[in-house]
């Protein structure tokens, strides 16, 4: 069996009174892009940290790469490549430099660090102002010059604290692709903290919600949608409020409302629209179209870190129409 | 271990050059004083500069107060400009990372120091043109060397010590000016509070002494204070309590 890349059982960290790291247990497979989501202050980056060493855990057990970070983290540093909250490059030196810099962190021969740096600057387009100082750049040039850093030495462990921050749009799809090529072509493992939910789930094998520090859901992107509530819409004739507020006495209905002529119903995990159907059939409605809508993983996040507050949010996730929340 | 450790020194003293050559800051300073300290002093103290004993005391506190503007940026300077972190995060090993900061300090000093000697030896041979050649003797070099990196090394014990734990380098300069204070004018507050014949006493068994065997003992002196901070400085460096936030 494959020795997993990371794996905590009930990790603590406290700072003063506050736990920003609250029994984690969490098993990251190698080989795969990990997204690990969360809101501000959930304990992303404080994982981050635990897992290079740079802070002690207050308690529990943590191994990456098969190694014990409270005696073995010089091990994990030696084979891991970061990418932290901020992108720590040094400002006075040059793009080159900088990544010289990393080779030799790293004792790679001279020339071979030319040929990486090279082809690093190159692969993120930044080779014509290799001779700037980083200070210089623009904060997304800078954020590919730190990602670049980070897996300078090829690694089989990366950690990335939302790596895309300040990349526009263009330079976060490519960034996504070499995320991607190094994991599938290079089974290196990439552990990434994000907030942008759609990178998430276009790019991680597995994601992982933290909130409070604590685990509160992981497995791949589409069982975590499964596992959520469902949205149904429904158009036809005959559709009123009586109808609604029918429609919320079933078992498996969460939240029903009327919008622009349609019925949104909100089904429960696991919940399916037949009996609904057959409800609405009775009661004479015409239907004509049951479209169940596929929820996004921000939805699903939302969710899942409770800022999908009742009363507050219709069932498709904007606000109820009429003001009137039915459940 | 020592390769790791002149890869750190590169790594500081490349950030140091740059500024140095652009003139900014620190290297700005540096150079005035190299060029104030480098003409004007040797000047009026005419071969004495060169000769004296007494300089023996001048270049080690001179040099140390240069290395002082260094070395409290070392890891407080890290911290505010977000650096740290990411060092902390490579494969380096604690002891490479301490030891590769405190070499590039005292580079820094040493070549402060003899670019000042170099530029006043040229400053005097120029103004005494014709007259008999005036040098430093070799044993008056030697401890010139000697002093000058046992001070630098003190001095960035010190200096490496506080920065570990302090938030900003403005914080750390401050600590540090305070210690530099109480380091080079509480000698002499000491022999204030000396009896008369005690002073006297004291500056009859320097006078007697010899040069060899004074700086013998403030060799002795200094490599003790800076094996004892060394120390205490790397048993301050621990990763899990530096990133502080």
């Amino acid at each position: 069996m494959t020795t997993p890349a990371i794996q905590t059982e009930d990790l603590v960290r406290d700072f003063g009174p506050v736990r920003a790291l609250d029994h984690l247990t969490l098993v990251v497979p190698a080989g795969i892009v990990f997204g690990f989501l969360g809101p501000n202050g959930a304990g992303k980056t404080t994982a981050i940290r635990a897992f290079l060493g740079l802070v002690e855990p207050t308690g529990g057990l943590v191994r990456v790469l098969g190694f014990d970070i409270r005696r073995e983290s010089d091990r994990i540093r030696e084979r891991s490549g970061a990418l932290l909250e901020h992108h720590g490059l040094y400002e006075r030196l040059t793009a080159e430099q900088n990544l010289d810099l990393a080779g030799r962190i790293w004792r790679m021969p001279r020339p071979q660090r030319r040929a990486r740096t090279r082809e690093l600057l190159e692969q993120f387009g930044l080779w014509d102002r290799r001779a700037e100082p980083a200070g210089h750049w623009s904060r997304g040039m800078k954020q590919k010059l730190a990602v670049a850093r980070a897996v300078y030495h090829r690694p089989p462990l990366v950690f990335l604290d939302e790596p895309t921050a300040g990349l526009d749009p263009v330079a976060s799809a490519a960034l996504r692709d070499d995320l991607a090529s190094l994991a599938v072509g290079q089974g290196v493992t990439v552990f990434l903290t994000t907030h942008n939910l759609v990178e998430a789930e276009r790019l991680c094998a597995l994601v992982g919600v933290i909130r409070r520090g604590r685990l509160v859901a992981m497995g791949p992107p589409g069982s975590l949608l499964q596992e959520n509530s469902a949205i149904v819409r429904i158009s036809g004739s005959g559709l009123d409020e009586p109808t609604a507020q029918g429609a919320l006495s079933l078992p498996g209905v969460i939240a029903a409302a009327l919008d622009r002529g349609e019925l949104v119903v909100r089904l429960a995990p696991g919940a399916t629209s037949a009996a609904l159907v057959a409800m609405l059939v009775q009661r004479g409605v015409g239907v004509e179209e049951v479209r169940r809508e596929r929820r996004t993983l921000e939805e699903a996040f939302l969710e899942l870190v409770g800022e999908d507050s009742a009363g507050a949010r219709s069932p498709s996730g904007g606000a109820m129409p009429g003001d009137g929340r039915a459940g | 271990m020592l390769a790791d450790t002149l890869t750190v020194a590169w790594k500081e003293w490349r950030e140091f050059r740059d500024q140095l050559f652009r003139m900014k800051r620190g290297g700005l300073s540096a150079l005035i004083v190299v060029l104030m300290l480098g003409i004007f002093t040797p000047l009026q103290m005419g071969t004495t500069w060169l000769t004296s004993p007494l300089m023996l005391a001048y270049w080690p506190l001179l040099s140390s107060g240069m290395v002082s503007t260094l070395i409290a940026d070392a890891f407080a300077g890290e911290r505010e400009r977000h650096t740290l972190e990411t060092l902390l995060s490579t494969r380096l090993p604690d002891s490479a990372i301490l030891a590769g900061k405190i070499l590039a300090a005292v580079l820094y000093g040493v070549l402060f120091t003899f670019a000042n000697i170099v530029v006043g030896f040229l400053t005097l041979t120029l103004s005494r043109l014709g007259e008999p050649f005036v040098g430093p003797s070799p044993s008056h070099l030697m401890y010139v060397v000697v002093l000058v990196v046992l001070a630098c090394t003190t001095l960035s014990g010190v200096g490496i010590f506080i920065s570990l734990r302090a938030a900003t380098v403005r914080q750390a300069q401050q600590t540090l000016g305070i210690i530099m204070m109480v380091l080079f004018i509480g000698p002499f507050l000491f022999i204030q509070f000396l009896a008369p014949d005690d002073r006297v006493s004291l500056a009859t068994r320097f006078a007697t002494m010899g040069t060899a065997r004074l700086v013998g003992w403030a060799s002795a002196i200094l490599l003790l204070a800076s094996a004892v901070l060394v120390s205490l400085a790397r048993a301050r460096f621990r990763r899990g309590k530096l990133t502080l936030d």
